[in-house]
C-alpha cells in the first residue's frame, strides 16, 4: 500500500525467510519446527486508539509439527514462499486461484481447497507484515462499481494513465474497480460531490442510479456486491481521507449486513492486520435498521437459527459494543424479524429516493440534508 | 427329507391330521405370505437334517412360479440320501413327533410339524397332490408318486407311482441320490425382512457347508428375485451324540408314559438306563426320597407315586447331562457365514460352552459385524437362530431380542438412544441357541420363551463380542493416529527440513532428535498378508521405538490356532505362551530404531483371519498393542488344561477317566461370570460313585 512503507522486493523476501528460518532454527536445536502468528479470531481484536481502527492484540498462537495438519501447514507455507520468490524474481504475479491450481505440483503440500490457500496467504501477510500485493498475488474477488461526479485516472494495461469521470464517461453498469487501487495503479484527481453512499445490494444499487439519486443527492454510488472487497474497501477509505467526504452505508437490516458495516467502519477480523489501511473509522450506518422496520412498517422476514446466532455473536463483538448497536442488536432479537432493503417498495420504486433516504440523511446524527 | 426307515420305527405317530385344519395358523400357515415361508422352510429343513445324517454335503435348489390367482408352485430339490419307496408314504402323510423322548438331541425338524403340513397345505388351498420323486443310491432308478393325504384316518393316497432313471433339469446329468418335491399352494410370494429370501439367506449364514440357491419367477415366466449362496466349507457339522432325558427337565406326562413303556423290571434300573446323570446311588437316594421300594416294577408305578418321583428328582443332587449332543457353528464359520451375506469390516463372534438349565443342555453362539455397506443410522440387524434355523417372526417378544436390548451397547460404541432398546450403528448380531430342548412362547415357534440362564449365556456372549468390537474401534482410531504420526515423521518433516535449507541455504538439521521428541512413544503396527501360491496367511509385526531410551519387550500375538491351522515359517522362533497366543522376546530395541516378527499360518482361506490382536509385556506403553493381564493368562492356560481333561474323556470314554477330570475341574478356580473364561456346564458334582 503506497500510502506507506512500499517495501522492495529484497525486503519481502527476506521477510518469508524469516518464517523458514524460524522453522530451521528450531530443529536445528533439535526442536519440532514451528510458526508462531496472532490468533484471527473476535477475542483478540482490539480498538487500537491512535489508528481509530480495531487490530489484532497480543495473543498469539504457535503452529508446530507435533501434529500432522499443522505439520502439513508449514510445509505449505514453505511452498508458498518457494513460490513466490519466483514469481518476484521473474516479475510475474498470480490470482490466489492460480495458486490454488499450482499447489497441485506440490505433493504433500497441495491445499485441498481454496479456501485453505486463502488463509495460509493472509496467515503469511500477517506474520510478515507484507500484503499479498507484495506477494504479487491477487484476488479473484470482484471489485465494486462507482457512479457519481468523480474523476480517477488509471494506469492501463500499457502503462497510459486514463482518466474517468465515474457519471460521464461510464454506463449503466458503472466504473469498475480494479484489484489494485494504490497510487501506482489509480489516482484521485477530482470530485464534486458531498458524500459517498455504500449500497450493500445490486438491485438497490440500480434503484438510486435509475432514479437519479447520484445527482440529486450529490453523492457518490459505491455497490459493495456483499462483503466488500479489500480494494473496494480501500478505495472507499482513500476516497474518504484524500477528498475528505463522510461515508454512509446502506444496506439490508439483518444480522450479515452488520458485519459488512463493521468491515467498512472498523475493519474485518480476517483482515484486521491491515485495518489501517482498509477501514473508514467514519462510516455511518444509514440503514435499514430495526427501528427502522417499526418506523416505517415494512415487510420483513423471521430471523433464522443462524440469524440469531449471529445476533448473539455480535453483542459481544468489540466493534458493535456501543450503545446505539447493542439497542439496535437486542431490539432486533426482540422482533425476531430482519427486512430488505427493497422492502422499501412496498409504497412504490420512489419511495426510497422521495422519502427514506432524505429523512434518514437529514436526521442530526448523521447531518447530510440536501 | 430324511427319516428313513431304522429312524421312522422310532417315530410315535399321532392322528393331528384334523387338528391341523383347524389350527394352521399355530402352525406358520395363517398368511398367504407366510405359508409359502413356512412350506420352503420344511422342506430345507428336512433336506439338511438328511444331508448331515448321512454325512452329504447339501446341495439344495428352491424354485417358486407364481401362477394363476393366488396358486405358487414350490418345487425344492436336494442331494440327499432320498426316500426309500416304502417309507414315502410314512414321511409325508402322517405328522410326525420328533423322536425326542428316548432320544434327545439338536434337530432343526423338532421345531416344524414336517413336510406332511405342507402336503396338507397344498391340498387344502389348491385341492393338487404333492409329486414326490426320491432316489436312494442302492437302487437303480428313481420313484416318483403323487400324494394326497385322507385328513381323518391320518394316512397317505398315493397315485400314479412309476420308476425311471432321474436326469437332472439342469446339469443332464443322472442324480444317483437325492430328493424332489414339487407342490402347489395358495399363496404370495413377498419380498423383505419376512420372505423366503431372507429365509433362505439367514439358513444360509449358519449352514455355511451348505449350497443353497432360490428362483422366484412370475406367472410371465420373469425372474423376479434369486439368490445364490454357495457354501464356504466342506466341514459338515459335527455328528450329534443322542443323550438320554435329564431328570431335571422332565414333565409329569412324560415320566409316566417312559414308566408305561418301560421293559426294565425295577425302579433303579429304570432310572439308572432311562436318563442321563444318574447313577446308582442317585437312583436310590431318588426312591428313598419318593418313598418307593427299589425293586418296584416301573409298569406298576401309579400317578401320584409317579409324581413323587418327579419330586424328590429336584432334592437329590445329580450329574448333568453330557453336553455333546449340541453342534455349535463354530466362530469361524460364523464368520465366514456372516461376511458371505453381510458386508462389513469386521467380525467378532463367540460360542459360549455347553450349559444346562433345566436338565437341558444349550449353548449360545453370537456372530456381530460392523461397518462397510450397513447403515449407520437405522437400527442394528438381529439374526435369530434356534438349533440353525431362522426365527422371522416375533422379533419384540423373542428372549434373543431382550438379550439384546438388556445390554448397555454404548459402552462398546454403537449408538442406543435412551441407554435401552436396540442399539443403532452400522452393524448386526446373530445369535444362535443351540439346544436339545429349545422352549418357545407358543407353537408357532417364532420366538424363544423367557429362561434367566439362557438370557444370562446370551448377555455375556453379546458382552464379549461388544469388548470386540470396542476394541476394533480403538484399535482402528489408534491406528489412524499412529498412521498420521508415521506420515508426519517419514515424510512432512524431512520435506520441511529440506525445503527450508534450501530456501535459506543452510545446511539439513539432524531429524533423530525431533522425532523422538514429536513420537515419544513405541509404536507397533501390525500386517495380515495372503501368499497366494503358498496358500499361507502372512503376518508381520513391526515395533517401533521413537523414545530417547532402548526397550525391552515380550511381544506377544492372538492366532486362530486349532487342529487344522499351523504356525509354518517363524524365523524368530519364540514360544507358545497358551493355546492360540505366541510370543517372541525384543531384547533391545535402541531409540530409533525398530524390529519385525514374521510368521505364517497354514490351514485359513484368505480373508479368514482379518484383525490380529497384539499383546505385549514389558515397562513402557507400546501404541497399537495392549498389556498383557497375567491373571487372564493362567485363566487361559487353566482353560487349556481342563479342555485337553475334557477332550480325553470324550475320546476314551472311561469312567474312571471321567471322574478324574471331576477331580481335576476341582481343583481349577472357576472364574465368576464376569471373566472371560467359562467353564461351562461341568459344576462339580462330588461323591459320584458307580
Amino acid at each position: 500500500m503506497s500510502i506507506s512503507r512500499e517495501k522492495s522486493k529484497d525486503e519481502v523476501i527476506q521477510a518469508l525467510h524469516n518464517v523458514a528460518s524460524e522453522m530451521h532454527d528450531k530443529m536445528s536445536k533439535g526442536n519440532p519446527p514451528t510458526m508462531t502468528l496472532p490468533v484471527r479470531s473476535k477475542s483478540n481484536i482490539g480498538f487500537d486508539q491512535r489508528l481509530g481502527v480495531y487490530k489484532y492484540g497480543k495473543k498469539r498462537t504457535v503452529r508446530d509439527a507435533t501434529n500432522l495438519g499443522s505439520a502439513k501447514q508449514l510445509l505449505r507455507s514453505l511452498h508458498v514462499t518457494e513460490f513466490i520468490e519466483e514469481m518476484i524474481n521473474n516479475g510475474k504475479s498470480s490470482t490466489l486461484r492460480e495458486m490454488y491450481y499450482i499447489s497441485e505440483a506440490w505433493g504433500n503440500g497441495k491445499f485441498h481447497s481454496q479456501n485453505e490457500s486463502n488463509n495460509l496467504a493472509e496467515d503469511l501477510e500477517i506474520v510478515t507484515k507484507c500484503l499479498r500485493e507484495d506477494f504479487r498475488l491477487r484476488p479473484e474477488e470482484d471489485g465494486a462499481r462507482i457512479i457519481g461526479n468523480v474523476t480517477f485516472e488509471e494506469r492501463n494495461r500499457r502503462g497510459d494513465w486514463m482518466r474517468i469521470n465515474c457519471r460521464d464517461d461510464v454506463g449503466d453498469s458503472g466504473y469498475g474497480v480494479p484489484y489494485n487501487v494504490e497510487s501506482e495503479k489509480l489516482r484521485l484527481i477530482d470530485e464534486d460531490i458531498d458524500f459517498i453512499m455504500a449500497i450493500e445490494t445490486g438491485g438497490m444499487f440500480d434503484r438510486l442510479i435509475e432514479n437519479g439519486f447520484d445527482e440529486e443527492a450529490r453523492c457518490a454510488l459505491i455497490h459493495l456486491k456483499g462483503q466488500p472487497a479489500r480494494s473496494t474497501r480501500r478505495i472507499m477509505r482513500r476516497m474518504s481521507d484524500e477528498w475528505k467526504k463522510p461515508i454512509v452505508v446502506f444496506a439490508d437490516c439483518d444480522p450479515w449486513s452488520f458485519r459488512i458495516f463493521a468491515s467498512i467502519a472498523y475493519g474485518a477480523i480476517k483482515t484486521a492486520h491491515i485495518s489501517e489501511y482498509l477501514a473508514s473509522k467514519g462510516a455511518i450506518y444509514l440503514g435499514i435498521t430495526a427501528d427502522d422496520i417499526l418506523a416505517y412498517d415494512l415487510p420483513s422476514d423471521d430471523l433464522s437459527k443462524q440469524d440469531l446466532g449471529a445476533l448473539q455473536a455480535e453483542l459481544s463483538d468489540p466493534r458493535f459494543s456501543t450503545g446505539w448497536w447493542q439497542q439496535q442488536i437486542e431490539l432486533m432479537q426482540e422482533l425476531g424479524k430482519k427486512a430488505e432493503q427493497q422492502s422499501l417498495a412496498k409504497y412504490g420504486l420512489d419511495f426510497v429516493t422521495d422519502t427514506y433516504l432524505p429523512e434518514k440523511l437529514a436526521h442530526p446524527d448523521v447531518g447530510l440534508a440536501y | 427329507m430324511s427319516e428313513e426307515k431304522p429312524l421312522a420305527g422310532k417315530q410315535k405317530q399321532i392322528a393331528i391330521s384334523e387338528f391341523f385344519e383347524k389350527n394352521k395358523h399355530f402352525l406358520g400357515f395363517d398368511s398367504l405370505q407366510r405359508s409359502i415361508i413356512t412350506a420352503v422352510k420344511e422342506a430345507v429343513d428336512n433336506s439338511l437334517d438328511a444331508c448331515e445324517e448321512e454325512r452329504i454335503l447339501p446341495d439344495i435348489r428352491v424354485e417358486i412360479n407364481r401362477l394363476d390367482g393366488d396358486r405358487i408352485e414350490l418345487i425344492s430339490q436336494d442331494n440327499g440320501p432320498g426316500i426309500p419307496r416304502g417309507a414315502i408314504e410314512h414321511v409325508f402323510g402322517k405328522f410326525l413327533l420328533g423322536s425326542r423322548f428316548h432320544a434327545i438331541r439338536q434337530t432343526r425338524g423338532q421345531q416344524g410339524i414336517g413336510i406332511t403340513g405342507v402336503v396338507m397345505y397344498g391340498q387344502l388351498t389348491t385341492g393338487s397332490k404333492t409329486s414326490v420323486i426320491s432316489k436312494v443310491k442302492e437302487e437303480s432308478s428313481a420313484v416318483q408318486v403323487d400324494l394326497g393325504i385322507d385328513t381323518r384316518k391320518n394316512k397317505a393316497i398315493k397315485s400314479g407311482e412309476s420308476r425311471d432313471v432321474w436326469i437332472d433339469d439342469i446339469t443332464g446329468e443322472e442324480i444317483k441320490h437325492g430328493l424332489k418335491i414339487r407342490t402347489e399352494m395358495k399363496a404370495k410370494y413377498q419380498r423383505g425382512r419376512q420372505s423366503v429370501y431372507q429365509y433362505l439367506r439367514m439358513t444360509s449364514i449358519v449352514n455355511p457347508h451348505a449350497t443353497i440357491s432360490l428362483t422366484v419367477k412370475d406367472r410371465d415366466g420373469e425372474l423376479i428375485e434369486e439368490g445364490h449362496w454357495p457354501r464356504t466349507t466342506g466341514r459338515l457339522p459335527r455328528v450329534v451324540e443322542e443323550i438320554k432325558p435329564h431328570p431335571h427337565g422332565i414333565h409329569l406326562g412324560t415320566l409316566q408314559r417312559m414308566l408305561r413303556e418301560a421293559e426294565e423290571r425295577k425302579m433303579t434300573s429304570f432310572l439308572r438306563h432311562n436318563f442321563s446323570g444318574v447313577s446308582m446311588r442317585a437312583a436310590r437316594e431318588i426312591l428313598g426320597k419318593a418313598g418307593l421300594e427299589e425293586s418296584r416294577q416301573p409298569r406298576r408305578i401309579r400317578a401320584e407315586e409317579a409324581q413323587a418321583v418327579l419330586d424328590s428328582f429336584q432334592k437329590v443332587k445329580l450329574l448333568n447331562p453330557p453336553t455333546d449332543c449340541l453342534s455349535p457353528i463354530e466362530d469361524l464359520l460364523i464368520k465366514k457365514g456372516l461376511s458371505k451375506a453381510i458386508d462389513s469390516r469386521f467380525a467378532s463372534t463367540v460360542t459360549r460352552d455347553t450349559r444346562v438349565t433345566q436338565g437341558n443342555p444349550f449353548q449360545i453362539e453370537v456372530g456381530l459385524v460392523f461397518g462397510g455397506d450397513l447403515a449407520s443410522d437405522s437400527p442394528i440387524e438381529i439374526l435369530r437362530f434356534a438349533n440353525r434355523v431362522p426365527l422371522m417372526y416375533q422379533q419384540g417378544g423373542c428372549l434373543l431380542t431382550k438379550a439384546v436390548e438388556s445390554v448397555d451397547w454404548k459402552r462398546y460404541g454403537l449408538d442406543q438412544p435412551g441407554g435401552r432398546g436396540i442399539p443403532k450403528g452400522p452393524a448386526a448380531v446373530l445369535i444362535h441357541l443351540a439346544s436339545t430342548n429349545v422352549q418357545f412362547t407358543s407353537e408357532a415357534k417364532e420366538a424363544v420363551a423367557g429362561n434367566e440362564e439362557v438370557l444370562g449365556e446370551i448377555r455375556r456372549a453379546l458382552m464379549e463380542v461388544g469388548k470386540g468390537l470396542k476394541n476394533h474401534l480403538k484399535k482402528s482410531s489408534q491406528r489412524k493416529k499412529a498412521r498420521e504420526k508415521f506420515e508426519l515423521i517419514n515424510v512432512i518433516l524431512p520435506e520441511i527440513s529440506q525445503k527450508t535449507s534450501q530456501l535459506l541455504g543452510r545446511e539439513e538439521p539432524n531429524l533423530a532428535p525431533i522425532i523422538t521428541q514429536i513420537m515419544n512413544a513405541v509404536f507397533c503396527e501390525e500386517a495380515l498378508g495372503w501368499d497366494a501360491t503358498r496358500k499361507l496367511t502372512t503376518c508381520d509385526i513391526t515395533v517401533f521405538n521413537y523414545t530417547a531410551r532402548a526397550r525391552a519387550y515380550t511381544i506377544l500375538a492372538k492366532w486362530p490356532e486349532s487342529e487344522t491351522v499351523a504356525m509354518v515359517d517363524n524365523p524368530l522362533g519364540g514360544r507358545k505362551e497358551t493355546h492360540g497366543l505366541w510370543a517372541w522376546r525384543l531384547d533391545t530395541l535402541d531409540p530409533g530404531s525398530s524390529a519385525v516378527i514374521s510368521f505364517t499360518v497354514s490351514g485359513l482361506s484368505k480373508g479368514d483371519w482379518a484383525d490380529m490382536e497384539i499383546f505385549f509385556r514389558g515397562n513402557g506403553d507400546i501404541i497399537g498393542a495392549t498389556k498383557i493381564d497375567e491373571k487372564l493368562l493362567d485363566e487361559m492356560r487353566n482353560k487349556e488344561a481342563l479342555d485337553a481333561a475334557v477332550e480325553e474323556v470324550r475320546i476314551k470314554k472311561d469312567p474312571m477317566i471321567e471322574n478324574l477330570a471331576e477331580r481335576a475341574e476341582e481343583s481349577v478356580p472357576v472364574p465368576n461370570d464376569e471373566g472371560v473364561i467359562d467353564m461351562g456346564s461341568l459344576t462339580p458334582d462330588q461323591g459320584v460313585d458307580e
